[in-house]
């Protein structure tokens, strides 16, 4: 039933041509290497973007934490990337002494070696179940799950709505970002987490062979994101969501518990948001405190609002063209422009290009870039945005006229 | 006949303004009762009270054979015990269509997980309550290019939907034509063969029409009770209501 709607159908078409194209161009040698990686990257900030507009565009919750639970993620999976290769090192050093090494020594010598950066050799609690893929794996979702189920717990239940809970959300990841800065945060300060880009046991598969792993299980995550996302705004629970972000007492009339919407769509979003970053930071290689910062939000926000919400291809189409623009003109890949007078250099332009950018199209294409799409097919009847009910009347009047 | 809503005792305050002011009276099923008053009688008040929007001071509020005490659910809880309302001017989800409005509103489980998961096909729910409020042509339309008119049938065909025990009913008949009034009062003197309906308005033409119990409300508490006529007739209604025809045709 949801494969039969145009718009999933040439989406997921549209994923699989380009990561067949990208798989055939980068087996022929035509793209890099850092090319499949910034394109399997861009993949997973899409996921982000879909479960960003779950929240914000569709339910009217504006999340200024959704990329701390991607960077959460990232973490998760970094820890065991790390702990598995420093294990493997460390017990080849040790083999080589007299005696075979307790199991605490390897411990120590891990710990030396992963925290030898921030001054300390001490395994943190933190890192008790790094050595275990399936449950790193599982910590990816699942502790961006329980952290969204608890913060939005207290806050939906409180009735904190609107720009308090962006500000909430906003503290929240600042703290986040703070504590992770520390050295003693048992997360290696801001070294962050590194050298993710290789994974324990495939050390024979060449990086380009891998980034292409990497960017078919990012498509593939990417496709099942989509599905989930359309599944959960068709029907009744769409609707549902959509009504809470335009009339929210309404809803409460109705009898739906708007708050238990509300956190179930704050918490599954922050699982895959959780998921996005397991998959993207060993693309990536590394993780740091940095990425957690507000910022990366806004960004996820600003991409959702440029792409338009409240369709789910509109947030993807933003936070790939906005991100792959990024790369483009902060890589030195845009050149620069000569005015005599002055040198436009986009390294330091593209911000205030981001900006405006941002600025026109929520003042003048409030539909976003999703919103061409409309021109194209000609629909107008839905999301016609903030124009009068008044005003619909009379042009529904005029178009049958 | 048994009392579906008993409000005893109740008072609530905003800034020192005692909007209800220890109302006490009751609502029987099915009965059709009409509240007038001046403004700031506490009419919409009251309204946010028993709907759970405000919580009273004191007092409380009994609903149903439990005699459930409504200031201790939460809206969505008192709406799913029953509890209908429609609002003063037609609140509808623009943005969605006719049927999604109507199917979000029908009678049928609230549970997140279950509405997500199971999904019956309600398309001739739907169809036969767009048709009951004349709106069959338009199920596939967004509600926002609706006349208002329009609106408020669909406001009420969401209330239809939701099968309450108990419907409360501010101002329908504002801003309708007089055909369209008409038609209101038919519908709702109908709806009140099998339940309770309690209609609050100012006006006192469309008032006559529904020939029914009328409770007036000033300075937050019941004045005067019984049939229009009645009231009508009872000195202390005219000095506060009806002896200031400058007011009356303001409403």
């Amino acid at each position: 039933m949801l494969i039969r709607k145009p718009s999933v159908l040439v989406f997921l078409a549209s994923l699989a041509l380009i990561t067949i194209v990208a798989t055939v161009l980068a087996q022929a040698g035509l793209v890099s290497t850092s090319f499949v990686k910034l394109l399997g990257k861009t993949l997973c900030l899409c996921i982000a973007a879909l479960a960003m507009d779950l929240v914000w565009g569709y339910t009217g919750i504006l999340s200024l934490g959704h990329f701390a639970f991607f960077g959460m993620g990232g973490y998760a999976i970094g820890m065991w990337l790390m702990w598995d290769r420093t294990e493997t090192i460390v017990t080849g050093t040790l083999a080589q002494s007299p005696l075979p090494p307790t199991p605490l020594e390897i411990e120590e010598a891990i710990g030396t070696q992963i925290f030898g950066v921030v001054g300390s050799s001490d395994v943190p609690w933190l890192w008790a179940f790094a050595g275990s893929l399936p449950l790193q794996l599982a910590f990816a979702v699942l502790v961006p799950g329980l952290i969204a189920l608890v913060f939005g717990w207290l806050a939906f239940r409180s009735r904190v709505t609107g720009v308090y809970l962006s500000i909430l959300t906003q503290a929240g990841t600042l703290a986040l970002s703070l504590w992770l800065f520390q050295n003693d945060s048992g997360l290696r300060g801001n070294n962050g987490l590194s050298g993710l880009q290789n994974i324990p046991g495939l050390e024979s598969v060449s990086q380009a062979v891998l980034s292409l792993w990497f960017l078919w299980a990012s498509a593939a995550a990417l496709a099942g994101a989509y599905l989930l996302a359309q599944w959960t705004v068709s029907g009744r629970f769409g609707s549902v969501l959509r009504g809470i972000r335009d009339d929210e007492a309404r809803v409460r009339f109705l009898g739906y518990e708007v708050e238990h919407y509300k956190l179930a769509v704050f918490t599954v979003t922050a699982m895959l948001c959780g998921l996005a970053g397991a998959l993207y930071y060993p693309q990536a290689g590394i993780v740091n405190p940095a990425e957690i910062a507000p910022i990366a939000s806004i960004y996820l926000a600003v991409w959702v609002a440029i792409g338009g919400r409240g369709r789910l291809y509109g947030a993807v189409i933003g936070a790939a063209v906005v991100s792959l623009a990024s790369s483009w003109f902060t890589g030195g890949g845009a050149p620069d422009i000569n005015l005599g007078f002055y040198v436009i250099k986009w390294t330091d332009w593209w911000l205030v290009l981001l900006g405006l950018s941002f600025v026109l199209v929520t003042l003048y294409a409030p539909k976003g870039l999703g919103g061409l799409v409309d021109l194209w097919t000609g629909r107008r009847s839905r999301n016609v945005g903030p124009m009068g009910p008044d005003v619909g009347a009379l042009r529904s009047k005029e178009e049958q006229a | 006949m048994s009392a579906l809503l008993e409000v005893s005792g109740v008072s609530k305050t905003f800034d020192g303004f005692k909007a209800i002011n220890n109302l006490s009276f009751s609502v029987n099923e099915p009965e059709l009762r009409a509240i007038i008053g001046p403004n700031g009688a506490g009419k919409t008040t009251f309204m946010d009270l028993v709907t759970g929007k405000t919580r009273p001071d004191s007092g409380e509020i009994r609903y149903g054979e439990l005699s459930r005490d409504l200031t201790k659910l939460s809206e969505a809880r008192i709406a799913q015990a029953g509890i209908g309302r429609k609002f003063q001017k037609p609140t509808v989800f623009e943005d969605q269509t006719v049927s999604e409005n109507l199917t979000m509103a029908l009678k049928a489980t609230r549970n997140p997980v279950t509405v997500l998961t199971k999904r019956p096909d309600e398309s001739d729910r739907v169809a036969d309550l767009a048709a009951r409020v004349g709106l069959s042509d338009t199920l596939e339309q967004r509600a926002g290019i609706l006349s208002h008119g329009q609106k408020q049938w669909l406001e009420i065909g969401m209330l239809l939907a939701q099968e309450p025990r108990l419907l409360l009913v501010d101002e329908p008949a504002a801003g309708m034509t007089s055909a369209e009034r008409e038609r209101t009062t038919a519908m709702l003197v109908e709806a009140a063969k099998t339940r309770a309906v309690v209609v609050i308005e100012h006006d006192m033409e469309f008032v006559r029409r529904l020939n029914c119990r009328v409770t007036v409300l000033h300075e937050g508490s019941v004045l005067a009770e019984g049939s229009l006529d009645h009231v009508c007739a009872d000195p202390r209604v005219i000095d506060v209501y009806l002896g200031r025809p400058e007011e009356a045709a303001d409403a």
